[in-house]
């Protein structure tokens, strides 16, 4: 699969997307368009943190949201309590990496013993305790209602604003890729093909699993940074569910385990989200748009787990390589006829 | 003293709700080694096609049997239809039934509208006994009367007819019990089909006791019985009756006296059991 | 003397392994046909092939003369075939009776005659008839796992290494169980026991690296030390 990457005619037309993405602003200014753009970036960058535990190493978390949310609280906080400058944005993204680290290091060394349902069951627990949290300690969250804040100077242009994330989606991609490519990398997918195999050759599976945790959590609350950034606003509802199920849906139907796939996820979750919303007034079944996205997810999981772009590989490269479908990595543990 | 027994009182109904959720979910796990992430959507759906038939037909009754059967038809299909093509794979089973629970709750806005829907007792079980001092509501009695009925039934089931013991036996050797000449798939069915119906008979019997019925409810009480699952011990029915009244106690109790920590005090101890004791508190298997 | 059973180049795969290679063999009614080989050569995964506990992706299996290979494990069991599992396969919380229970097909005077017949056979079943079977010894648990197959009016038994772990004097005890039993119905046994499946068996067919290498009476087995050597390791 990752031969398709390296490859370099790809690299290129990624250059000429990324490049056409950034003069775009420049030629052309619908200020509409660039702040949904500029959320496809957050949630791609958000997806791809995704990718990284469901894609890459097998693991299903349901408590996603929690690093989201603990981005885009640390930033509003900080913004809200001292003052809307550069200084202390850089002081909160680094107390976000911070605790974004500490928090996907302990939750994953507590859990990612467990088999995965309980893990998915776990995570989804935590994130639930980081929205009572939010919901709570009203004194520094204001509660339910949230609370708008003020952001530096470097960031209130839209188009500066529209270009960072850009950037930001660039880069990680950039560094995603890497990862992925590095040995380290290698051995997570290992883990995703067949743990205990991994287990039997000498990795502490454990240890490896963790790390694409932690890595996976900073990133989300990256991406949560630059949302709660992007609205000037942060409530608890990104801590809810809906943010861990925006990001498997982007994750599932781009394509698990290819982080092209999460980006094209996000683009077309976010662009359906817009132009779909805008439809209820024409009828207002289109309100309830994410249903046909539930379908089309659980049609994906049945049928095409490797989303579009596996597919799209798969049918290329099909019959040259014979590629494995990440989701349906575990082990047939039941040998029901 | 009065305060004691009536936060027990509520706290044991709401206990029986989440029982009936958790009963399913413990069951299908035990048996088929399948979470079903979707089991609140079945809860709800049988919530607002129940509480539909009763405004309908005017029947609360007719509305409880309308309920259970609508939710033992969507728990058949999504057995058939959903969990069965991704059997043996446990990433895809969670995927996937998370996307049912998904698409379940939009399904619901889309037929009933996205608004919550309000649900009166009836007549026969609206208002309250007074017993000295204590005020008991009689639909909170109800409520734990039918979850009593129903553990009772299901233990019966479990207990002493042969499918029960076959159920039993499949918990814990599901190639002996094939081997033996029994078609799993048919068991699997019927015990999906058995707890979606508890799912959905514990939907409609909130409606009255909450007052509104909304498509989130599902989510909400979905969280509840994972807990009580874990704590009760991933497949252990009665272990699933337990802890689903320790849970509905302690929310209850908590909610009186520190009603902000009420839901992160019960996830905390899910977390702890998770961690420290993956069997559960109850024990074994059964 | 007709045959009841019949393998032809089967092969299965187990996960990405390729487990048997080639099985190939004739199992005649009445007769109890002794599978033989060095641990790991197959033999499990051989009565887990014929049972559809693991597919076989070639070959054909013949039970009665139809093909079985490709059947749910349930409508195979039902077409009189039971099985005794290497692991015995008890329910551990269930009691003997109850381990009993899940198996009996039809409750009529037929089983119950089976059943005591078998119990009279296996007294100290009778005797924790209530017991849960987790809670028996080892032996007790092969008479359980005997009893269960044997409960139902089943024309061929299975039955993977009764002897496994055994103490010798259980051992006997079990055998002789199965010479009594083998009057009614037709038996695969997997023995690697030589002396109880030289007593025991009328055929034999050797499986090394999962296949069927060679077969033969068991008297000819009996007298070729070498072969016994060879695919044995033993003399
Ligand atoms: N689930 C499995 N995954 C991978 N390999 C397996 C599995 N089950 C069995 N095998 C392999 O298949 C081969 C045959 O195993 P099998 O159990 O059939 O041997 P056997 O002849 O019954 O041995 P024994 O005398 O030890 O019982 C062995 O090499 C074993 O390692
Ligand atoms: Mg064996």
């Amino acid at each position: 699969m990752t031969k398709v990457f390296s490859n370099n005619r790809m690299n290129i037309f990624y250059m000429i997307v990324a490049l056409f993405l950034a003069v775009l602003p420049f030629v052309y200014d619908s200020r509409s368009t660039l702040i949904l753009l500029s959320q496809v970036f957050i949630f791609a960058v958000l997806a791809m943190s995704y990718d990284i535990l469901l894609g890459y190493t097998g693991i299903v978390s349901f408590g996603h949201a929690m690093f989201f949310g603990i981005g885009a609280y640390t930033v509003g906080v900080f913004m809200k309590r001292f003052e809307p400058e550069t200084s202390y944005f850089l002081l909160a993204v680094l107390v976000t990496i911070l605790l974004t680290a500490v928090v996907s290091y302990i939750v994953g060394l507590l859990t990612l013993r467990l088999k995965s349902h309980f893990y998915a069951m776990l995570t989804m627990a935590f994130a639930g305790l980081f929205l009572v949290l939010a919901e709570k300690w009203r004194t520094v969250t204001y509660g339910n209602d949230g609370f708008t804040f003020r952001v530096p100077e470097f960031l209130r242009d839209r188009t500066d604003f529209y270009l960072i994330c850009l950037a930001s989606m660039v880069i990680v991609f950039i560094l995603l890729k890497r990862f992925t490519n590095s040995p380290l990398g290698k051995v997570l997918q290992a883990i995703r093909e067949n743990e205990q195999r991994t287990e039997s050759l000498g990795y502490s599976v454990l240890q490896y699993k963790v790390i694409a945790s932690v890595v996976s959590g900073v990133l989300a609350g990256i991406a949560g940074i630059l949302y709660a950034v992007s609205l000037r606003f942060v409530n608890t509802s990104v801590f809810t569910m809906d943010i861990t199920l925006d990001a498997l849906l982007m994750t599932i139907i781009g394509g698990v385990g290819t982080l092209v796939g999460a980006i094209i996820g996000a683009g077309i979750i976010e662009f359906s989200h817009h132009w779909l919303t805008e439809l209820a007034k024409v009828h207002w079944i289109f309100e309830r748009w994410i249903i046909f996205f539930g379908i089309i997810y659980i049609l994906a999981v049945m049928f095409f787990p490797m989303g579009i772009v596996g597919s799209l590989q798969k049918l290329k490269f099909g019959r040259k390589k014979k590629t494995s479908a990440p989701v349906k990595s575990e082990a047939v543990s039941q040998g029901d006829s | 003293m009065d305060v004691l027994i009536s936060l027990s009182l509520n706290g044991l109904a709401t206990g029986m709700l989440i029982f009936l959720l958790a009963a399913g979910l413990t069951l299908i796990f035990g048996l088929m080694d399948v979470l079903n992430f979707a089991h609140g959507g079945l809860f709800a759906w049988g919530a607002y096609s129940g509480i539909w038939i009763y405004t309908s037909t005017g029947s609360f009754l007719i509305g409880i049997i309308g309920a259970i059967i609508a939710g033992m038809i969507l728990g058949i299909v999504t057995e058939r239809w959903i969990i069965k093509p991704v059997y043996g794979n446990h990433v895809q089973q969670i995927l996937i039934t998370l996307g049912l629970m998904l698409v379940l709750s939009e399904m619901l806005k889309v037929v009933w509208g996205p608004n919550q829907i309000s649900a009166t007792t009836p007549d026969y079980l609206s208002g309250s006994w007074e017993v000295g001092n204590v005020i008991i509501i009689k639909y909170r009695a109800f409520i734990i009367a039918v979850g009593f009925t129903v553990f009772l039934l299901v233990q019966f089931l479990l207990k002493k007819t042969k499918i029960g013991l076959v159920v039993r036996a499949g918990v814990m050797n599901k190639e002996m019990v094939q081997s033996l000449g029994i078609n799993i798939q048919k068991v699997f069915m019927f015990v999906f089909m058995i707890g979606a119906g508890m799912a959905a008979l514990g939907g409609m019997l909130l409606g009255p006791y909450s007052g509104v019925i909304y498509a989130d409810m599902g989510m909400e009480f979905a969280i509840l019985a994972f807990i009580v699952v874990v704590i009760g011990g991933m497949g252990s029915f009665s272990g699933s009756v337990m802890a689903a009244i320790l849970v509905g106690l302690s929310g209850s109790f908590m909610a009186y006296y520190v009603p902000d920590l009420a839901l992160a005090a019960n996830m905390l101890l899910m977390a702890v059991v998770l961690i420290f004791r993956p069997q559960g508190l109850f024990g074994a298997k059964g | 003397m007709s045959t009841l059973l019949k393998l032809d180049q089967v092969e299965t795969f187990i996960g990405q392994y390729h487990i048997l290679q080639g099985v190939s063999f004739e199992v005649p009614k009445g007769e109890v046909t002794v599978l033989l080989g060095r641990n790991g050569a197959g033999k499990t995964t051989t009565l887990r092939t014929i049972m559809g506990l693991n597919q076989a992706s070639k070959g054909s299996i013949q039970y009665k003369g139809g093909e079985i290979k490709g059947l749910a494990t349930y409508s195979i069991a039902n077409q009189g075939i039971g099985y005794v599992p290497e692991d015995q396969g008890i329910f551990a919380d269930l009691t003997v009776e109850e381990n009993i229970k899940v198996a009996v097909k039809k409750e009529n005077d037929e089983t119950r005659q089976r059943l005591d017949w078998i119990l009279n056979l296996f007294p100290d079943l009778k005797k924790f008839w209530k017991k849960p079977g987790g809670l028996l010894s080892g032996g007790q648990k092969q008479m359980l796992a005997i009893a269960r197959a044997y409960v139902n009016d089943n024309e061929l038994l299975l039955i993977d290494e009764p002897s496994k772990g055994l103490a010798p004097i259980v051992v006997e005890k079990v055998m002789e169980s199965i010479q009594q039993m083998k009057e009614k119905t037709t038996i695969i046994l997997v023995e690697q026991n030589f002396m109880m499946a030289s007593t025991i068996g009328d055929s034999f067919y050797i499986i090394d690296d999962g296949r069927t290498v060679s077969n033969g009476s068991m008297n000819i087995l009996r007298d070729d030390e070498e072969m016994r050597r060879k695919y044995l390791g033993i003399a």
